[in-house]
Order: C-alpha cells, then sequence, then structure tokens
C-alpha cells in the first residue's frame, strides 16, 4: 500500500517535471535562437535541445545550492547573495551577476535604463566569463 | 526587451527540486528515528523553501547567461571551421570547458 502511493507519488512527479522542461525548453529555445542571430549563425535542432537541457539540469543544480546556502545561512528564503555565491568559482560571471543584481536592486523606484546599459555592456564582450 | 526566462517558470521548477528533496530528507528521517519524538516537531526542519522575487530574476539571469554563452562559444568554434551553422560536434569541443566555468 505504502509503495503504490510513493510511486504514485513518483509519477505525478515525473509528469510535473516533464511539463515544466517543456516550458522551460521554449524559453530556452527562442534565447538560443537569438543567441545565434546575433552571432550571424545557424544551429541545428539537436544542439539547441542539448544546450536546452543541459540548462534545465543546471537549474534543478542551482535549486538544490540555493536551498543549501539558504538553510546554512539560517534562512528559509533564498535570496539574491545565495544566487551570486553559487556562482563564486567564476568570478567574471560572479561579478557580472551581482552588477544585474545591484540593477534590480536600484530598479524599483526608478526605470529600467540601468538594465539596459548593463546589457549593451555585455554585447559588446562576447565571452567574459572564461576562467583566466 | 530581450528575451528571458520568465521568472515564475523558475520558480515552479526550484519548488519541484525542494519538494523532492524534503520528500526524500522525510523517508530518510522517517527510517532513522522511528522511536524518538514521533508527533513531536516533523515540521519544523521540513517547512518549504521559497525564493524572493529578485533572487528568482537573478536566476533566470544566470540560466540565460549560461545559454548565451554555450551558443557563442560553438559559434566561435563553426566560425573557426568555416561554416556558419552550429553542429553537435562544435557543441561537444566547447563543453567540457562551459560546465568547468559555471
Amino acid at each position: 500500500m505504502e509503495e503504490g502511493e510513493s510511486n504514485f507519488g513518483r509519477e505525478e512527479d515525473e509528469a510535473e517535471t516533464e511539463l515544466l522542461r517543456d516550458r522551460f525548453r521554449l524559453f530556452a529555445v527562442s534565447i538560443a535562437e537569438a543567441e545565434a542571430k546575433r552571432n550571424e549563425m545557424e544551429i541545428s535542432q539537436p544542439v539547441m535541445e542539448c544546450i536546452a537541457d543541459l540548462a534545465f539540469k543546471f537549474s534543478e543544480q542551482l535549486a538544490k545550492d540555493l536551498e543549501l546556502f539558504a538553510h546554512h545561512a539560517g534562512r528559509k528564503s533564498a535570496n539574491m547573495e545565495d544566487v551570486i555565491l553559487s556562482a563564486h568559482r567564476n568570478e567574471n560571471l560572479a561579478t557580472s551577476l551581482r552588477s544585474f543584481c545591484n540593477d534590480l536592486k536600484g530598479k524599483e523606484p526608478q526605470s529600467e535604463r540601468k538594465r539596459k546599459k548593463a546589457l549593451k555592456k555585455e554585447k559588446t564582450t562576447p565571452s567574459a566569463f572564461h576562467i583566466s | 526587451m530581450e528575451n528571458t526566462f520568465d521568472p515564475d517558470l523558475m520558480h515552479a521548477i526550484f519548488k519541484l527540486v525542494w519538494k523532492r528533496r524534503s520528500l526524500e530528507r522525510e523517508k530518510k528521517e522517517g527510517t532513522d528515528n522511528l522511536e524518538g519524538e514521533l508527533g513531536a516537531g516533523p515540521s519544523k526542519k521540513s517547512r518549504p523553501t521559497t525564493a524572493n522575487a529578485n533572487a528568482l530574476k537573478l536566476s533566470c539571469e544566470l540560466v540565460r547567461v549560461f545559454i548565451t554563452e554555450a551558443v557563442q562559444r560553438a559559434a566561435t568554434i563553426a566560425e573557426a571551421e568555416g561554416v556558419n551553422k552550429i553542429e553537435p560536434t562544435h557543441l561537444e569541443r566547447i563543453l567540457p570547458q562551459l560546465l568547468l566555468d559555471f
């Protein structure tokens, strides 16, 4: 009886994951396509699917990290610091996230002019996230 | 406007992972201390994790950067090979370093 119940729970969980994965994939594909276009490149279907799957796995991993970080700090809610912490191995990435974070903080009162500026900057420095 | 993920979608994914993990944890604890405080305090530790709105937006940005980096690096390889379509082999080439960087 109990086993049956937990099995049912798992199936339900999988169905939900599948649904979210599909929705996630739509976003991922449109981002990847836009990025390829900006590089004046075509991108083949399997590559996009693969990248979407990778990104989904990455998000799941991120969720685990955020939970652990938040709990370690004695909180039950993850905040921006936790997200930045999850990228701490890559300094460039962490810096970029921090500036995005400051933009978000500064965004509430005023408009999104800053954010656009930050995005433009990102465009001009294409691949700045390598660990040197 | 740049396209990015929907923070609500990200939240749904996070919640699903957290729910899965809390279920696993409960199962483990259930076998660990069967005699212990049975009715006492399961709710304290298994209170679900949440995330605030800005953290979700920042997570969306992080995942977006992950995807754009993958495409850009693969595009660089494709360009070096003189083709204008990104194929799986190009992705294969950049994958190890990409996964190390994120």
